[in-house]
């Protein structure tokens, strides 16, 4: 109010039409600044390293993007790849999700056709903090349907840009599928939300556009198929059963599956696996529910009314009966390993040791919560309370996606990232609540004594009326009616409270993303004691030295993490890598590397390997190094080979994992072990050589290797590589040709042939 | 029990007998019993002399309530189970594997000659002579340390052991009284949800309770509960200096109790925000909304302060805090 005496020309501009011009320029505004502070929160990396793709995963989405870019989109398809999974080979093309290569050659394509040759890796490396504002938007749109308020879309927007829950999957580098996978979740929520709205063939069939676009770039895309539908399904069963349903549900469903099964990956899933049947037994429910309607619309009998129910349940039941039946006789495969732990959670540890192995699929612990959210968490139940006082159908999404979404991120580290939107919409539904209240400039006028409460209810009501009265509709605490804040301290109390919340909120966000989220994990970065910052860089030199000095098909053995490292950075083959699709050939790996020399070299010849690579962080303190993922080799190894790999055998007596003198013989004696601290003592003086990851003292007599010989060593030991021997020239073994090289005393042979018996000629 | 005690007391002088007889009869005699056979000393010695053209598979346990061995207990009747349905299945013995199971306390001699310091542990004694044997190895072991309690794990273990002769596989028996349990419970709730429908349905399709209900389950799964479920945390753990430790040190750990406290936490903070958000602006009367406001935000910046200083204990280099915690 003040401000329209102080200016003149406020009037034109905040109210009436050119007022809502203003508003709706500046909302463009503000999201247009929201999206670049999302574009820049995620530059850390960057700026500090250089532009260079993450981790693991992403190496592999670089190198079929640039397959993509380099053939054309029809060789990509049917792209079989010789240099995986030797000597399998694996159909890259039909078993990968397209769409964030897809994307990216898009807009490669776009960039030339205006003439702005960018290099591809920058496209694949800010291609995640470009889609990071788009999911902002998405995140503004979604909740701008949920809330009346003006400003909850805008803090919601805000909220998604820059929470680390986000962020710790998108940053930039980090060229994941759920790089643009979580602004198509998002936008599919809206484009559901609007079509179920509005029951609209467009809206519905925009979201199915989008679904399809969902499950070519990401496998999460299950959790849209059966959160829908559980929508679908609540509403129902709340009788909220209306033709703008019916319409939606229907409309995305038919286009939708058939978007879906264009995908080679996904092909004939959704109508013959059980992740995917409860979307189908909605669809189907919804015909029958809505068969149902019409006819009680004809034939309005009450006699007629109970039969039709009876009737929808007994079929709803004997199709429920069908599928049971299809699943057990195998016409419709049960549930995927992945999903069905996220149900029974010791499933995976005992049955699927490879999905229990990775770190993401780890239960959350609760700081993990509150580091990637921060406050949200604890507006978010608020918001979902909110949700309840007018419940509508909508809303009944948000609670039961926050419902859904908090229990899987609680089983899975990793499902962060879907709980993270429904966070940011619920946590700024309810602080747009507060800021609404309490920054309103006027003041309401002081009450009279005219409301007094009347709620005397009927005496003779039967007893389903009593509790129903009894019982509140309405929340609690929304009965009285809305008065407003009174005094000018209360306002600036709590505005300014918020502010400093708000505040700190950003600072948390810029101190995780800067300090846990920004690091490419190929590249590291420690602490010199003055304070500069030391790269150490020896992933990289490690696979430049494979790319330069190695034999164009030279094959690499290396536990699977590495795999897509060495085909994208190395160029090499490998035997194994994070497409974990063939238990089997990982076992055989972590066979060799579990086992003797003389167990592991046939393996390794059998398999043509030609280098062996180990990660070994001792002498760095390097803890996510080979020795201690071993475990999990031994463990994925005796799934196939129960008889000849043993866990046990790896722990002491006492039930101690050790690398020092009390190791066990089968631990020295494994390929891994010897790997790892060949050579290693040459660093220190006698007996001093330690471990620096697991802080023990090795035994003063190193390893010996007989059939592989050392390589290449990184410069600070991370990365070890070993060249497989040929056969021995002279037919020997290698035992003993190592043996003889050193200077042994070779055996005599013969000498137990039995008593000397006098040749008599 | 005692009847079979018994039987195995008048069996005693029958397997002395055995010990002299041909492996083909001894087997014969050990296979016609119902298996698994209860063992002693002196028949488990003559079931395994040397000269076997069968295998034998014996599980040596401690039943007795003295030695508490918890696993025997639990394990006892799957080794049953295994032990008769092979039998069933393999009527004409062509597998040619007896089964047996030597008690501690009829077997002291037995346990203190293998030194064995555990139960259960499972032997299995191939063939010394015959199609079958493996003089390379009499005998192997199965030890139960590794959480093995069910027939099928065993199942799958004999069947690795003993290849080229018929797996027969275990059959459970069907419950039949389980099963008729579960129909008249199903039915029971059915009649009870039909008889009780008018009562229930106002509560069922009340909004606070369903309101209540998403809130815990939220503050419940955000608050780690899944992972103490998954990981089994310790509820409460000793600081070593005779008090009680209510957070656990590191980011990656928890105990059962303190995600309780964060989720009461989180519920605070929660309820500040919808009291500030819903309730304050319909309070009447100027004073108190005042009151109300100062009271709400007073709590919101204590427990939020509170929560930062417990995240701080959690996470060492955390830099941010609030008043006055």
């Amino acid at each position: 109010m003040a401000v329209d005496t102080a200016v003149p020309g406020a009037d034109f501009f905040f109210k009436g039409e050119s007022g809502r011009n203003t508003r709706g320029l500046l909302r463009l505004l503000i999201l247009v600044t929201i999206a670049a502070a999302a574009i820049a929160a995620r530059l850390f990396s960057v700026i500090r390293f250089e532009s260079i793709i993450h981790e693991f995963d992403p190496w592999f989405n670089f190198r079929a993007t640039k397959y993509l870019v380099n053939h054309g989109f029809y060789k990509f398809w049917d792209w079989f790849d010789d240099r995986t999974w030797h000597p399998l080979g694996r159909v890259t093309g039909g078993t990968l999700y397209p769409g964030l290569m897809v994307t990216s050659g898009v807009i490669y394509h776009l960039l030339r056709f205006l003439t702005l040759p960018v290099d591809i890796r920058n496209i694949c490396v800010l291609l995640a903090p470009a889609f990071s504002g788009l999911t902002a938007w998405a995140s503004y749109l979604l909740t701008s349907e949920m809330s009346d308020s003006p400003s909850a879309g805008l803090l919601a927007a805000v909220f998604m840009g820059i929470t680390p829950g986000y962020i710790s999957r998108s940053v930039a580098g980090s060229y994941d599928n759920e790089a643009i996978a979580i602004f198509l979740l998002v936008f599919t929520f809206f484009l559901w939300i609007k079509a179920v709205k509005q029951g609209s063939i467009m809206w519905g069939a925009l979201c199915a556009l989008f679904y399809g676009y969902m499950v070519s770039a990401w496998g999460g895309y299950v959790f849209i198929t059966n959160l829908l539908p559980l929508h679908a399904f609540v509403l129902i069963c709340m009788g909220r059963f209306s033709a703008r349903l019916y319409v939606a549900f229907t409309t995305w469903y038919a286009l939708g599956t058939l978007a879906s099964m264009q995908i080679p990956f996904v092909g004939f899933l959704p109508i013959r696996n059980s992740d995917h049947m409860s979307a189908l037994g909605v669809f189907g429910l919804m015909q029958l529910v809505g068969f149902a309607e019409y006819i009680r619309h004809q034939l309005p009998s009450k006699q007629f009314q109970t039969l039709l129910r009876a009737m929808v349940l007994v079929v709803f039941g004997l199709a429920f009966g069908g599928l049971v039946l299809l699943t057990v006789s195998g016409v419709v495969a049960p549930w995927s390993g992945r999903f069905y732990s996220l149900w029974d959670t010791g499933y995976a540890k005992i049955h699927i040791p490879i999905i229990a192995s990775v770190s993401e699929h780890q239960p959350t612990a609760w700081p993990a919560f509150f580091f990637d959210l921060n406050m949200l968490i604890w507006l978010f139940p608020a918001g979902v309370y909110m949700c309840f006082r007018n419940l509508k159908d909508e809303q009944v999404f948000i609670v039961i996606y926050a419902v859904l979404a908090s229990y899987f991120a609680g089983v899975m580290v990793r499902l962060m990232l879907t709980l993270t939107p429904i966070v940011c919409v619920a946590a700024a539904m309810a602080l747009s609540q507060i800021l609404d209240q309490f920054l309103v400039a006027s003041q309401p006028s002081e009450p009279t004594e005219s409301t007094k409460a009347n709620g005397n209810a009927n005496g003779n009501a039967d007893i389903k009326d009593k509790l129903a009265a009894a019982i509140p509709e309405s929340l609690r605490s929304t009965k009285a009616p809305l008065v407003g804040i009174y005094s000018y301290l209360s306002k600036s109390v709590i505005t300014g409270a918020v502010t400093a919340y708000l505040l700190l909120f950003v600072l948390h966000c810029t101190w995780v993303t800067s300090n846990a989220y920004s690091s490419p994990s190929v590249v590291l970065a420690s602490r010199l004691p003055d304070g500069s910052q030391h790269i150490i860089d020896d992933y990289r030199e490690a696979y430049y030295w494979l790319r330069q000095n190695t034999k164009e098909d030279a094959k690499v053995m290396s536990w699977w993490d590495y795999g897509y490292q060495i085909g994208g950075m190395a160029d090499r083959p490998t035997l194994v890598d994070n497409n974990t699709w063939n238990n089997t050939h990982i076992a055989t790996v972590g066979k060799a590397m579990s086992s003797r020399e003389e167990v592991s070299y046939p393996i390794m010849r059998q398999h043509e390997v030609d280098y062996v690579l180990v990660v070994f962080g001792g002498l760095l303190g390097y803890s996510g190094d080979d020795i201690n993922k071993f475990l999990w080799m031994v463990r994925i190894a005796e799934g196939i080979w129960p008889d000849e790999v043993k866990e046990r055998d790896f722990f002491t007596a006492r039930g101690e994992y050790r690398v020092d003198d009390e190791a066990t013989p089968t631990m020295r004696n494994s390929l891994m072990y010897k790997m790892s601290y060949y050579n290693y003592n040459s660093l220190f003086p006698a007996g001093q050589a330690t471990d620096r990851v697991r802080g023990s003292k090795l035994p003063a007599q190193g390893p010996e290797l007989s059939t592989l010989e050392e390589a290449f060593t990184s410069e600070n030991w991370i990365i070890r590589i070993y060249k497989v021997k040929d056969l021995d020239n002279l037919g020997r073994s290698h035992q003993e040709a190592v043996g003889f090289e050193k200077g042994n005393k070779r055996k005599k042979a013969g000498k137990r042939r039995g008593p000397r018996t006098l040749r008599v000629d | 029990m005692r009847v079979l005690q018994l039987v195995a007391a008048a069996l005693l002088p029958l397997t002395a007998l055995a010990a002299k007889k041909s492996p083909e009869e001894r087997f014969n005699e050990a296979h016609a019993k119902p298996q698994p056979i209860k063992l002693d000393d002196r028949s488990y010695d003559a079931l395994t002399k040397a000269p076997r053209d069968y295998s034998v598979a014996v599980l040596l346990t401690a039943m007795d309530a003295r030695f508490g061995c918890q696993l025997c207990h639990e394990f006892q009747p799957e080794w049953e189970l295994l032990a008769r349905s092979w039998t069933k299945g393999d009527k004409g013995a062509e597998s040619r594997l007896a089964f047996g199971t030597l008690d501690f306390l009829d077997g002291k001699a037995t346990f203190q000659s293998m030194q064995l310091q555990t139960a259960p542990v499972m032997l299995l004694f191939h063939p010394t002579q015959g199609p079958h044997a493996r003089p390379d190895k009499p005998m192997e072991r199965l030890d139960f340390n590794t959480g093995i309690n069910k027939a099928d794990t065993v199942h799958q273990w004999l069947s690795r052991q003993l290849p080229d002769r018929p797996h027969p596989p275990v059959v459970r028996p069907i419950q039949y009284v389980k099963i008729a349990m579960t129909t008249t419970a199903v039915l029971g709730v059915i009649t009870f949800l039909t008889v009780a429908a008018p009562y229930i349905l106002p509560i069922i399709q009340n909004r606070n309770l369903w309101a209540a209900i998403s809130l815990i389950a939220v503050l419940l799964f955000t608050s780690g509960h899944m992972f103490n479920h998954i990981r089994k945390v310790p509820y409460v753990a000793g600081d070593g200096k005779g008090g009680v430790s209510y957070f656990a040190g590191g980011f990656q750990n928890q105990f059962g109790l303190e995600t309780q406290i964060v989720a009461a936490l989180y519920g605070v903070l929660a309820f500040a925000t919808i009291s500030l958000a819903l309730k304050v602006p319909r309070m009447a009367d100027p004073r108190s909304q005042s009151v109300a406001v100062l009271v709400w935000g007073g709590v919101l910046l204590v427990t939020y302060s509170f929560l930062l200083s417990v995240f701080r204990v959690k996470n060492g280099g955390y830099p941010f805090w609030l008043p006055p915690f």
